[in-house]
This record gives C-alpha cells, sequence and structure tokens, in this order.
C-alpha cells in the first residue's frame, strides 16, 4: 500500500479545495505547502493595527442567502460555508477617468450590483444607447446561461444539431473578440470604457478576451453580486485547511515538493526539500505546469506537456500598494469598493504600459472597509492600489536599484490615484509594496504571473486535451483555466472529483479481484 | 508541428471564431517555448533579493564598549543582498547542543555589501550574547535569514524630518540610517534631510560609536546628536535622565504641527520604547508618525492583561509536539517561558526571524490546550480561533498539544 492516495503540492486555493474534496471523499491526502500558512494568494498580513487582505478583490459566484450560487454549494460540500461571515458588496465597481485639467472628471460612473439597477444606472447615463444597453445586457444574460448549462451538455453529446439549437448565442459571439462585440453593441466610447472595465480582472485587453469571458463575468456579478469575507480570504483558506484535517488530512507546511518520482510514466512518490519520500498513487500539483513538468518531474518534459506549453504565454504579474489610512472611507471620497481609474478609453493604451515600469495609466483601488467597517480599525481606512504590469522590467533591475525603483514606482501609483482621492498620502499609516517579484517570492510562478497564462481565446480548456502522458499526475490552478479565486476553487474541486472516481474505480477493481480470490480458495 | 491539443471538440467548429482561435494556438507553437530555458530562474531572481540563508564568516571583532561588541560578517558567497537601513538579520547559533538564533540590526550601511556589522551588547540574564561576546573569535561560520523587517526609512510617507529615539544598543540601527543618509543619491531628498538622534544610555562608558557619531555630527549638518546619560557619574556634566515629554519638547518644540510632520523612529529596550511612546502619545503624535522596533517577548507575561487568573509564573505545564515524522515528542516548561525558547531547549524547532512576535515565520498550531498571546503577537484575524499562535511570544497555559 502506498503512504497516500493522493499528494497534493501546494495549498493555493485549488490545492486546498482539491485535498479537501479528496480527504472528505474518503482518499488517504497529503497535502505539502512550503509556506507556514495555507491560502497562497488567498492570505493576508498584519502591519501596524491594519491586517491587509492580500489578492481577493471581489469574490464572485457566491449569490446570497436567499438566491445562492455554485461557490455557496461548494463551500457546504467541503464543510465551511457556516464558518464564513459573507459581506455582499453594493455596487460592482467606480469607473473614473479624471480629466487631465483637473476639471471635472470626464467618466465617472458607478455601477450597482444589481442587473436591473446596472441596466437603469448605465441607461439614465447614456440615454441614447438606451436599447443597445439593454440588447447588450441581455445577451450577456442569455450568453451567461448558455455557458453555464446549455454548452456543457452540447460539448457532452458531442451533437452539433445540440450545440446548434441550444447555443445560437454562444456560436455567435462566444468567441467573438470583447472588443468586437463591444464596437457592434456600442458606439459611446465612455460607455465601452465602463462596461469593458473588468478586463483587467483577466489581464487582457477586451481584443484579446473571448466574449463569453467577459459577458460572464459582468452579469454573473452583477446577478450574484460580489461579495468579501470577514476575515479575508484567510478566513477561507484556513477553514478549508481545518476541515481538511478535520477529515483526517495530513499536511506539511515549510515543506516544499523537491521532486516528483514515477516508474514507467506513472506517478510513484513524492520527495520534499527535506529528503524525505511519501508514496502516492496520484499528485495533485497547484504549482505551475511549468514548475510541475520542467522541474519538480525526474523525467524530461513529456513532449506532450511541452507542445502545449509552446501555445502558451506568460499572463501578467502586478504592482500592489497596501496602504492603512489614519481617516475614514467617507473622509477620502470613498463611495464604491472597487475603483478603475483609467487615463484612456483604450485599454491597449495599458496594457502596452504593463510591459514596463512607467507611468500607470489604469489603477485598481479597493476600499475594503467600504462595505463593511470590521475590514479597519476604527476611523481608518484599509485600502489596495494595484496596477496589473509584467514582471521582466523588474527582472532586469540590478538588486542594488530594486528598493528605489519600486518606492519611485509606488509614488507615480499614489499620484494617480490621488486624482481621484487627493487626500491618500497625507493620511498614510501603514504601507506595504509589493511588486511584480514579491508576486514571484511568494507565489512561486515564473513573471510573478498572478493569473497564470494569458487567458486569451485559444488558452481555454476546450482548446486543450487533458495532459496525462504521466499517468496520475493531474494540474489543478491557474495554469490550466482561469485565473481569479472562483475558478481556482472550482478547478482544484473538479480535479480531485475525477481522481477520487479513479480511486474508487481501483479500490473497487481489487475488492471484486480479492472477493475472486477468496471464491476460488474455497 | 503536431499537437494533441486540438483534435477536441470537433463540433465547436461550428463556433464563430474557433477556427481562428486554433489558427492563432498554431501560429503561438511556432513561436513559442516549452519555458525549459527558464529552469531555476524564478529561484535565482528570489534568492538574489531574500535568500532564505546566508552563509557568514566573522572577519573583525570591535570592542565597542566593556558591554558591546561590533562582530563584522563577511559573505561566504560573493556579495550580500541589498537591504533597507534598520533592517535586521536572525543569526543562528548553536550553543552547547541547543539551536537558537536572534535578530540582530544591522548597524553597518546598506552601500556596504562586503559586510554586515551587527552590534551586540551583553544582555545580563540573557543566553546568546554572552556566547557572542565571549565565545566568537574571527572566521567562525555562521548561518542567518536574510535581511528582514519593517524598521526602516519609508520614503513613501516617512517624509525627511526625522527623529530617532535609541536606548543602549537601539544605537544599531540608527547608525545604519545615518550612514545611508550620508550616502542618499536622491538629490532633491537630500537637501531636505535631517534627523535628531537622541541617544539614552545607562551610563557614559555604555555609549556606543560615541566617537564616530560626534564626528558625523561635525561632518554632516542633517545630522543633531543629543546624549543621555540616565545613570551618570558624579561630576559627568552632559544631559541626564530620561526621554521625556519636557525634553522632546525642549528640544524638538511643542508646535503639533511641526512634531506631527517628524517621523520618530524608537528602538531600543521594550521598557524604553514602551516609555518613549507614552511621552510621545502625551504630546500628541498621532500613532502614524511613530515605528517602533519590536524587541524581544515580553519578559513578565503574568504582568499583562489577560494572563490566566491564578497561573503564576513558575508553574510548569507539558508540552506534546506532533512531528512531521508522525511521532510525537514531550517535555515540561514554564508558563511564562516563550514556546519558540523552551522548544528549542528541547531540541524542536520552529522557522523564526523577528523573535518580538512580528514576522510570523514562528507559526504553529494549537492542537489540544490554551496559550496566552501577548498584544505583541501580530495574530492575524482568524488564527486564534483555528489555534495558530506566534510561537516566540506565546505562552502555554495549559498542558499542550502542537503541531510544528
Amino acid at each position: 500500500m502506498t503512504d497516500f492516495d493522493a499528494i497534493v503540492i501546494g495549498a493555493g486555493n485549488a490545492g486546498l479545495t482539491a485535498a479537501t474534496t479528496l480527504q472528505r471523499g474518503g482518499a488517504r491526502t497529503l497535502l505539502l505547502e512550503r509556506h507556514n500558512i495555507p491560502g497562497g494568494c488567498a492570505t493576508s498580513f498584519i502591519r501596524g493595527e491594519f491586517e491587509f487582505e492580500v489578492a481577493l478583490h471581489q469574490l464572485s459566484g457566491m449569490g446570497t442567502e436567499k438566491n445562492p450560487f455554485i461557490m455557496r454549494k461548494i463551500f457546504t460540500d467541503l464543510g465551511i460555508m457556516d464558518q464564513l461571515n459573507i459581506v455582499e458588496e453594493r455596487e460592482l465597481y467606480r469607473v473614473v477617468m479624471p480629466s487631465l485639467e483637473n476639471k471635472e472628471h470626464e467618466i465617472d460612473v458607478t455601477l450597482p450590483a444589481n442587473l436591473k439597477a446596472l441596466k437603469k444606472t448605465l441607461i439614465a447615463q447614456y440615454p441614447e444607447e438606451s436599447d443597445n444597453i439593454e440588447a447588450y445586457l441581455t445577451l450577456c444574460e442569455k450568453l451567461s446561461l448558455e455557458c453555464f448549462m446549455m454548452l456543457p451538455r452540447a460539448q457532452k453529446m458531442a451533437d452539433e444539431a445540440v450545440l446548434k439549437s441550444s447555443c445560437p448565442l454562444y456560436i455567435k459571439y462566444g468567441l467573438t473578440s470583447s472588443k468586437d462585440v463591444l464596437n457592434e453593441f456600442f458606439s459611446n466610447k465612455d460607455l465601452k470604457a465602463v462596461i469593458a472595465a473588468y478586463w483587467c480582472y483577466i489581464g487582457l485587453p477586451p481584443k484579446d478576451i473571448p466574449f463569453c469571458d467577459l459577458a460572464v463575468m459582468i452579469y454573473a456579478y452583477a446577478a450574484f453580486k460580489p461579495c468579501h469575507v470577514q476575515g479575508g480570504s484567510q478566513a477561507i483558506s484556513s477553514a478549508l485547511l481545518e476541515s481538511f484535517l478535520a477529515a483526517g488530512g495530513k499536511v506539511l507546511f515549510n515543506t516544499g515538493a523537491e521532486k516528483i518520482l514515477t516508474e514507467g510514466d506513472k506517478v510513484k512518490a513524492v520527495q520534499t526539500e527535506h529528503g524525505d519520500i511519501f508514496s502516492c498513487e496520484h499528485v495533485i500539483s497547484n504549482t505551475s505546469p511549468l514548475h510541475t513538468f520542467n522541474e519538480l518531474l525526474d523525467i524530461p518534459t513529456p513532449k506532450q506537456a511541452a507542445d502545449d506549453m509552446k501555445s502558451r504565454r506568460l499572463g501578467t504579474s502586478a504592482f500592489v500598494l497596501y496602504l492603512g489610512l489614519d481617516c475614514t472611507p467617507e473622509e477620502l471620497g470613498v463611495t464604491a469598493a472597487s475603483n478603475f481609474i483609467i487615463d484612456d478609453r483604450d485599454e491597449e493604451v495599458a496594457f502596452e504600459t504593463m510591459q514596463g515600469i512607467i507611468n500607470p495609466t489604469h489603477t485598481m483601488m479597493t476600499c475594503y472597509n467600504h462595505d463593511d467597517p470590521t475590514f479597519a480599525p476604527e476611523g481608518k481606512s484599509s485600502l489596495s492600489l494595484l496596477c496589473l504590469q509584467y514582471s521582466q522590467a523588474w527582472e532586469d533591475l540590478p538588486v542594488e536599484e530594486y528598493a528605489q525603483a519600486k518606492y519611485a514606482f509606488a509614488e507615480k501609483l499614489i499620484d494617480h490615484a490621488e486624482r481621484v482621492f487627493p487626500n491618500i498620502r497625507k493620511n498614510i499609516e501603514e504601507v506595504e509594496v509589493a511588486t511584480p517579484l514579491t508576486m514571484m517570492r511568494y507565489l512561486n510562478t515564473p513573471g510573478g504571473a498572478i493569473y497564470g497564462f494569458q487567458q486569451n481565446a485559444q488558452d481555454a480548456s476546450m482548446f486543450r486535451d487533458r495532459i496525462n502522458a504521466v499517468s496520475g499526475l493531474h494540474m489543478a490552478g491557474s495554469w490550466n483555466g482561469m485565473g481569479g479565486f472562483q475558478p481556482t476553487y472550482m478547478i482544484g474541486e473538479s480535479t480531485a472529483r475525477a481522481v477520487l472516481k479513479k480511486i474508487t474505480k481501483k479500490q473497487n477493481e481489487k475488492e471484486t479481484e480479492m472477493k475472486e480470490q477468496e471464491l476460488t480458495n474455497v | 508541428m503536431s499537437n494533441s491539443t486540438i483534435n477536441k471538440s470537433n463540433i465547436l467548429h461550428a463556433v464563430n471564431g474557433y477556427q481562428q482561435a486554433l489558427d492563432h494556438q498554431r501560429e503561438l507553437i511556432t513561436t513559442g517555448t516549452d519555458f525549459n530555458e527558464q529552469k531555476g530562474q524564478v529561484a535565482n531572481t528570489i534568492a538574489s533579493l531574500h535568500p532564505k540563508r546566508l552563509q557568514l564568516i566573522v572577519s573583525e571583532v570591535v570592542e565597542d564598549t566593556a558591554s558591546t561588541k561590533t562582530l563584522r560578517f563577511k559573505a561566504e558567497g560573493l556579495v550580500l543582498p541589498p537591504f533597507q537601513a534598520g533592517q535586521y538579520i536572525n543569526l543562528f547559533v548553536n550553543i552547547d547542543g541547543t539551536e537558537t538564533a536572534r535578530p540582530y540590526a544591522i548597524s553597518s550601511a546598506p552601500q556596504q555589501r562586503d559586510y554586515y556589522d551587527l552590534t551586540i551588547k551583553r544582555v545580563a540574564d540573557g543566553f546568546v550574547s554572552h556566547y557572542l561576546l565571549d565565545d566568537v573569535k574571527v572566521g567562525d561560520r555562521f548561518q542567518s535569514t536574510g535581511p528582514m523587517g519593517t524598521f526602516y526609512h519609508n520614503p513613501l510617507f516617512h517624509g525627511d524630518d526625522l527623529v530617532f529615539l535609541a536606548g543602549g544598543s537601539g544605537i544599531a540601527p540608527a547608525r545604519s540610517m545615518i550612514l545611508n543618509m550620508i550616502e542618499n543619491t536622491h538629490v532633491k531628498r537630500k537637501a531636505a534631510q535631517k534627523i535628531h538622534l537622541i541617544y539614552a544610555s545607562s551610563y557614559e562608558a555604555d555609549v556606543i560609536y560615541a566617537d564616530e557619531l560626534k564626528r558625523l555630527e561635525l561632518e554632516h549638518d542633517f545630522l543633531t546628536i543629543t546624549w543621555l546619560i540616565s545613570r551618570p557619574t558624579k561630576g559627568y556634566s552632559g544631559r541626564t535622565g530620561h526621554v521625556s515629554a519636557a525634553l522632546l519638547s525642549e528640544l524638538l518644540g511643542d508646535d503639533l504641527e511641526v512634531l506631527q510632520e517628524k517621523m520618530f523612529y524608537l528602538c531600543g529596550p521594550t521598557s524604553f520604547h514602551d516609555f518613549c511612546a507614552e511621552q510621545l502619545e502625551q504630546l500628541n503624535v498621532k500613532a502614524r508618525r511613530v515605528r517602533i522596533e519590536c524587541n524581544g517577548p515580553p519578559k513578565h507575561p503574568e504582568n499583562l492583561d489577560g494572563w490566566p487568573q491564578g497561573l503564576i509564573a513558575t508553574d510548569k505545564v507539558t508540552v506534546t509536539i506532533n512531528k512531521a515524522d508522525g511521532t510525537q515528542g514531550q517535555f515540561e516548561a514554564r508558563v511564562d517561558e516563550p514556546l519558540l525558547n523552551s522548544m528549542e531547549r528541547n531540541g524542536y524547532s520552529a522557522e523564526n526571524a523577528c523573535r518580538s512576535g512580528e514576522c510570523s515565520l514562528c507559526r504553529v498550531k494549537v492542537l489540544k490546550g490554551s496559550v496566552f498571546n501577548p498584544a505583541e503577537a501580530r495574530l492575524r484575524s482568524t488564527d486564534e480561533a483555528y489555534g495558530w499562535c506566534h510561537s516566540c511570544v506565546a505562552f502555554p497555559t495549559s498542558d499542550i498539544e502542537l503541531f510544528v
């Protein structure tokens, strides 16, 4: 018998849901984590009186108690839903394009987290486009429903006629460039910029995002509301770990995986950084395929995996300022938790600036205690300022210039945000700066990638075969699906379910075999 | 080029854009890579900025005062990683078989990458300081963490008008910050920067870096130093007493707006920085203008708020450790001794660096029993509910079982 049925490498979102699903499903599971805390980027850290959320901006997929959506079900199945105090956000986001001449903002629109109110708000703002808004939002809703329900069914049946009859909108718009769809529906450039603002949760300009992704995002956030959890994403990570342990799972912290050992193209064991070897039937890797195949695996990268990676491109990282301010959100002028501050209506301009350490043109400001005062000490504010950025320019810096470059860029980011929230700097009580290299340090991802590979159309799983060159080795994380919280929680859970099936099947076969053996013996 | 990824879901050819996406994939494959050329790059990049361990060798020992020495540590490898003036390294030691560590602020300039100076003062009832002062000699080898900590000048909001209140060996990070200011390459900031060092020592003979600091004060206009002796010898003509609110008002003025523009750095024994923080509070200086370097676990946890009633400092409890290999170990510990220390004395360990509750590296999980977490323990809001504590400042208040 092996030491474990399954070993999960990495206690990030997907690693935690995978490990918990496996152990609760009866598989003897070992979870390896190189840090001393579960969560990966779903964590928090303390500075002074503040506990800063590292990565969660708006949790999707929860729904409300009355109108629950898939993440509530998953968290219930994983045994943690009753541990979480959910905070619903009132707004989707505010988009501001400040004037360059210090005049009134060129764009300043706040979208409510409600489908009807969203429509009304957009129509009130852009009345000349009311029919288009109506049609666009209807498309987003219907297309989302096709993606959730009809498309998976048609794919399963592999029947083109079913696809054509049940997914007409997907056929027409699903894989179309989001930019083309926006242009087809709208002529007002402001409106297009406002409605596409969630592009930065994917990290590519609308030109490169398949429309189904953008449509699902705006529809699902509006219909099921963005959420936060009290205690931050660490509360989810800690609850998942507890559920895993309560089910009898074994975790090793401060223990990175060093090697995945194989025998005849089949997973045999995992060796830890401390030299311990644990045998197992299955490995679920929550680390990148680059690290898994090129560094952990004890055989050369299988051709199948190498070929798959050749069509991938590293996704974006981010530069983040975590700010604890000695003033209230009201005093700061905050009216929504999530804010996008943009310099240009064209997202491709922002995408260009993501390549280097240049003046930020697209800043996300999240105020964590806008919807719930417990997210900051009384009378204070907890903020993050974020701009997406690739890591290369940071990797190219000599180490002795790193700190100075980090502060210089942080100053620019604060300047940018201060065009909308002018009193940030003078109220700073605590600040921590995270560059793409900080992301790399804590996530162990190439390029400090926060969402995995670039998620253009061909990156999606429908264009990919499962990599099965090494039997028993499974990938789960942002690198083989969408990035972000909901997708990674879900892929960990679904990957583990598939593994459980294999384990159960094998156990059943063994039992049958043993029974037959017994019968023969008799 | 063959590709196994594109045979799937043929019905999807009916979807607009499906073929374009496939074509795009083929095109990407021809110019793409399997990333094998990047092998090791993440680890190397991180190690160049934040190495987990440094291999150090003592290259010089300077006796600063009767109670203080500065040990100079050179890198065994190439140059040392950069740090921000004020940061510390945690130095690992093995004393008669006990593996432990202590954090020390780097007192040399960040521009000096060939060595780090650590300035070590004898702690009367200490354990590690005696060893470092009495037994360590040139050529001895050590391991340490990389530089870390949040006690440094942050240009984003600290401003250029600094006040450093140093008590005893708390001068070490101040020296590094002053040396760093001399080397400041930011022209505008260099012109604006000033620092007032208020340096409190118990005895005249205790004053560390006296000559060097006096010389630097003469050479550099940005530096003002006030020397303070709390237990002067007869005939001492300098300032005496403590860093009181009255003294601060006298030296810095009592215009609150001006005071509020300054950034105050407090470093010294816990009693020193607690006292200084109270004085600043009396002067209505806001918490956001005060930075305090933490300094070890509380000496007498039994006197703190929240300590269980009836529990006496000398009480002993049994600590059971669940080890990673599945075995268990047990030892007795006093309730007033930080868990990490008693663990180390009994041959167990947890990664650690600040040993003051802040860095969270020594996080362990309490499976059974209870611990006392003082205010020094900067726990996350959900930690206690799940039994997580920072073992360097956690005190066992009953028999406990730990997962490390």
